[in-house]
């Protein structure tokens, strides 16, 4: 229930704007990103996302490294799910090379993606319970991570940037024991979201900070190019995975949950009941895991696809991740460009922050979820 | 009203079942590995601080072209008489500072075991810029030596490079 | 020096599969184990502290000083007593506070410090605040800049005065006791609005006014939530609170303020609300969250200044936890007749200690209120059921006494 707010004035009381800067250090915003605030006593009048503090060029470095080489750049994209980096990158130069992985190799790759998804959104889940002040979350969430990271770690050998998903499969097998652990974990994990939802989900403190709060209502987050859990929040149904299937999730049964009101709770526990999901769509990958290879025949050693153009999209962890690729048959890419659903999630920010308090830019920030890794390239 | 006291009520058990995860949670054994005191090894695939073997390589060059940041440099060696290439390194640098540990120089060794790989060492750490680059000759540890402009010489690396739980050899 | 786990990960479903097989574990509950059969121990082989204090003020008188002198030396061992314990406190809670919240969150927290689960840990912190550059802003009104912090702990160690520690142990046997507490505590107040004026910063001042505003409108509930035990007792005093609720109904029931149906519950959890809204803590603590944009009020102040305000809040935490224990745990009396060996002041001590306890288990469950809802929960909730409360109390009095 919001208070009322009064508005005291008359000669000699005007509030005088101040220009608050807001990152790029600061314990909350997720990375270096600056708002710059411009405030009236404790009401926002104009918010200005300032981006590039995380800029590395890798568009341009792309331009000068061959294929294989590229896919270690995307991994630093959005450095909290690296697998569908990897993995919008290869699909791009698959389609340009006509080439399709392997059945087994398709099945690995989602199992990586959605295991990464569950990774990334226990981030989420830890840093916006902090930015809430539920500070216990957050190091269930990354007790929960240790796992994956450790899976991970027993696949291909890294924690954060895999390099994994390569054009043509994957870039190696699974080990003997890897899919009883994986098991264990999913089995540990499925009451751990039980657990979430009540010590923070479902928290009486926890929705009268969230519910109602950063409300995008559908027409604007279609306009402003939102993807991912920050439009499902706000009801609108898009996921690349259901509209335009790639790695054979068309074959895959999961429910796509979906908001009401597009507030920071919908996006928030859109995000919860998505780690649901893809632990339902890691045991039936797991379950229909058949022998064989994991890359496919004919991919050469020096991947140099003919001359073209390939856009491919994928539902990364915070929205619609697409890589538009022109090649011009050498062995590096002629151009790349990233759709980076963190850079366009956040230009939100300058319509959703204004008329707000400062207190609630925290909260209304941290449930969009941005990387800037990922916005920044 | 009923709604209301409906409303007091549940809002007090969600606290209290709140309570009860917390309170379950403090009487289980903590999962912490207490680093330094004890240290964990990651799994063999781990790609750690790189090691090469200078006796294994032949000096193909592979590893230099396929690394994306260009931190491989080496050269083969050269028979004296027939002026032919011996498939033997030189010598044999490696970057650490450039290197972003994703594992490509190490795939395409074509050497079995492979002559670079990535160890299990994630405790690099360096004092100065010069200590990143190391430096092989055939015969120099796994380790590699630092090359030391004053005394232009090669010294060992400054520190720990604690090979013995490193190696992993692809 | 480091102990090589292998890559043997332990993960948490193995770790928590079984527990008991770690030798960490189980050496952890025998520590806990012997450490509380120790209190049990020397708390019933020295027995009531009262009678010590007896002994030593005979022992004063007997020393041939005359009466005045005796008398102000007395006085200065009390306040040395009450002192130490807040002093003590201060070491103590924050080591526990630390040790609780890291095994809520399944890490170990403090360890190396001193070895043993790092027990000297607050001990080294306080030096290196000592050590710390006292950094004053320009802006800042000097003067009131150096007596916020003195201003926000003095009422606190005034308002241990009265405190019950044990039977017949506390430093001032006052038939208002607990109205003094009340009236000193709500002074420090004043120390917290001098700390956010004196920060020369908008926001820093902001965020003292808000909980200033905070701690004032929660004192209410507080305040109010702690008549019906003065109904039931009839007194102010706390000793005599601490008389009426020994005893037990049906031999085993003991006869603590918080058993009494509806009425004691309600007031307990009222109290118990309020306290930890009036020490700022979560779900209440808005004035110091670090990941808020606006500054609390203690951003400006470094090093020993921090520390006061610091102290304070511990030290409110500890009145608290006492006057809990005090007026619906049932002080010093033991919960079960056979367990009377074990001395008054040890079961107080134990019984701040478990409120303590449930204060920390409180910050690190809960998020956070916004300043409005909590706010709103006080005046539309707390203090209005606390009046129904009163009645509730008022009615169920009449019907004791009929």
């Amino acid at each position: 229930m919001a208070s009322e707010e009064l508005t005291v004035s008359g000669p000699g009381l005007e509030m005088d704007t101040m220009f608050i800067n807001m990152g790029p250090q600061h314990p909350s915003t997720h990375g270096v990103l600056r708002l710059g605030l411009t405030i009236s006593g404790e009401v926002i009048n104009k918010a200005v996302p300032d981006i590039g503090y995380l800029h590395r060029g890798t568009e341009k470095l792309m331009e000068t490294r061959s294929y294989q080489q590229c896919v270690v750049l995307t991994d630093r994209w959005d450095y909290c799910s690296a697998m569908p980096n990897n993995l919008v990158f290869c699909l791009a130069a698959e389609k340009l090379m006509a080439v399709q992985a392997p059945p087994r190799a398709q099945a690995l790759r989602v199992v990586m993606c959605e295991l990464n998804r569950i990774a990334s959104h226990l981030i989420f889940l830890g840093t916006y319970g902090i930015d809430i002040g539920a500070l216990t979350p957050f190091l269930y969430a990354f007790r929960e991570r240790e796992m994956i990271l450790d899976l991970y770690e027993m696949l291909c050998g890294a924690r954060l940037t895999y390099n994994y998903i390569r054009i043509g499969g994957v870039a190696a097998d699974l080990g003997e024991d890897w899919v009883a652990k994986c098991r264990e974990f999913l089995e540990y994990f499925k009451p751990r979201i039980d657990e979430y939802d009540t010590l923070l989900s479902f928290n009486p403190i926890f929705l009268a900070r969230t519910q109602g709060v950063g409300v995008i209502p559908r027409e604007s987050a279609v306009a402003w190019g939102l993807s991912g859990p920050n439009l499902r929040g706000s009801g609108v149904d898009y996921d690349a995975r259901k509209s335009e299937p790639y790695c054979g999730y068309e074959a895959y049964d999961f429910d796509v949950p979906l908001g009401q009101t597009g507030s920071c709770w919908d996006r928030y526990f859109c995000r919860v009941q998505e780690m649901r999901q893809s632990v339902r769509i890691v045991e039936a990958a797991l379950a229909k895991l058949a022998p064989g290879e994991v890359m496919a025949k004919g991919v050469p050693k020096i991947i140099k696809p003919p001359a073209g153009e390939a856009y491919a999209h994928v539902e990364a962890s915070r929205g619609d991740l697409g890589i538009y690729l022109a090649a011009d048959g050498g062995a590096a890419p002629y151009r790349l460009h990233v759709r980076a659903p963190s850079f366009l999630n956040l230009a939100i920010l300058q319509e959703m922050l204004v008329g707000r308090k400062v207190a609630d830019v925290i909260a209304v920030m941290g449930s969009l979820d941005i990387v800037l890794g990922e916005a920044v390239r | 009203m009923i709604s209301y006291f409906k409303t007091v009520f549940t809002s007090s058990w969600a606290f209290v079942q709140g309570l009860w995860i917390t309170l379950r949670y403090m009487f289980k054994p903590a999962v912490t590995v207490q680093y330094p005191t004890e240290k964990l090894h990651p799994y063999p695939p781990f790609r750690g601080a790189l090691l090469f073997d200078a006796a294994a390589c032949i000096a193909c060059g592979l590893c230099a072209k396929a690394c994306p940041s260009s931190c491989i440099a080496l050269a083969h060696q050269v028979n004296p008489e027939t002026k032919k290439r011996v498939p033997k390194v030189e010598w044999y640098t490696l970057d650490l500072g450039r290197c972003n540990f994703c594992g490509l120089c190490q795939e395409t060794c074509p050497t079995k075991p492979k002559s670079v790989w990535h160890s299990l060492d994630y405790e690099v750490v360096f004092s100065t810029r010069d200590e990143m680059v190391r430096c092989w000759k055939p015969g120099f540890p796994l380790g590699g030596r630092v090359w030391d402009p004053v005394a232009k010489d090669f010294r060992e690396p400054r520190g720990h490079l604690p090979v013995s739980a490193s190696p992993a050899r692809k | 020096m480091s102990r090589d786990l292998g890559s043997s990960r332990l993960w948490p479903t193995e770790v928590w599969a079984r527990p008991w097989s770690l030798p960490r574990y189980r050496a952890g509950a025998m520590w806990l184990g012997g450490i509380a059969a120790g209190i049990v121990v020397i708390g019933a082989g020295v027995g009531e502290l009262y009678l010590w204090g007896d002994r030593l003020l005979g022992l004063l008188g007997r020393c041939g000083l005359g009466a005045a002198w005796v008398a102000w030396i007395w006085v200065l061992v009390k306040l040395g007593c009450v002192l130490g314990v807040i002093v003590a406190n201060g070491l103590w809670a924050v080591w526990w506070e630390r040790k609780i919240s890291a095994h809520i969150q399944s890490r170990f927290g403090p360890m190396y410090a001193g070895g043993f689960h790092g027990w000297a840990q607050t001990i080294f912190d306080t030096i290196k605040l000592l050590f710390k550059e006292d950094v004053t802003p320009a802006a800042a009104d000097q003067p009131m800049h150096a007596l916020a912090p003195i201003v926000a702990i003095a009422p606190c160690v005034m308002a241990f005065a009265p405190i019950l520690f044990g039977t017949e142990l506390a430093a001032a046997r006052l038939d208002m006791g607990v109205l003094y507490i009340f009236a000193f505590a709500g002074i420090s107040v004043i120390g917290v609005v001098m700390a956010g004026w004196a920060s020369g910063n908008k926001y820093s001042l902001l965020g003292g006014l808000r909980a200033a505003a905070q701690i004032v409108s929660y004192e209410l509930p507080r305040g109010f939530s702690v008549v019906p035990v003065l109904m039931f007792a009839g007194s102010l005093d706390l000793a005599v609170i601490d008389r009426a609720q020994a005893g037990y109904w049906l031999g085993f029931i003991p006869r603590w303020f918080v058993f009494y149906p509806v009425v004691g519950q309600v007031s307990f959890l009222f109290f118990l609300i309020a306290s930890v809204a009036e020490t700022n803590r979560t779900p209440f603590d808005i004035p110091e969250a670090e990941s808020e944009l606006v500054a609390g009020f203690h951003t400006e102040f470094s090093g020993m200044k921090w520390s006061m305000f610091f102290l304070t809040e511990y030290g409110y935490v500890l009145l608290s936890s006492f006057l809990l224990a005090a007026f619906f745990l049932g002080g010093g009396a033991a919960p079960l007749p056979f367990l009377n060996f074990v001395p008054s002041w040890i079961w107080m001590t134990g019984k701040a200690m478990f409120m303590m306890f449930v204060f920390m288990w409180f910050r690190w469950t809960f998020p956070r209120l916004r300043v409005d809802q909590l706010m709103d929960f006080n005046w539309k909730f707390l203090l209005p059921w606390s009046f129904a409360n009163i009645g509730l109390a008022g009615v169920m009095l009449w019907w004791m006494l009929r």
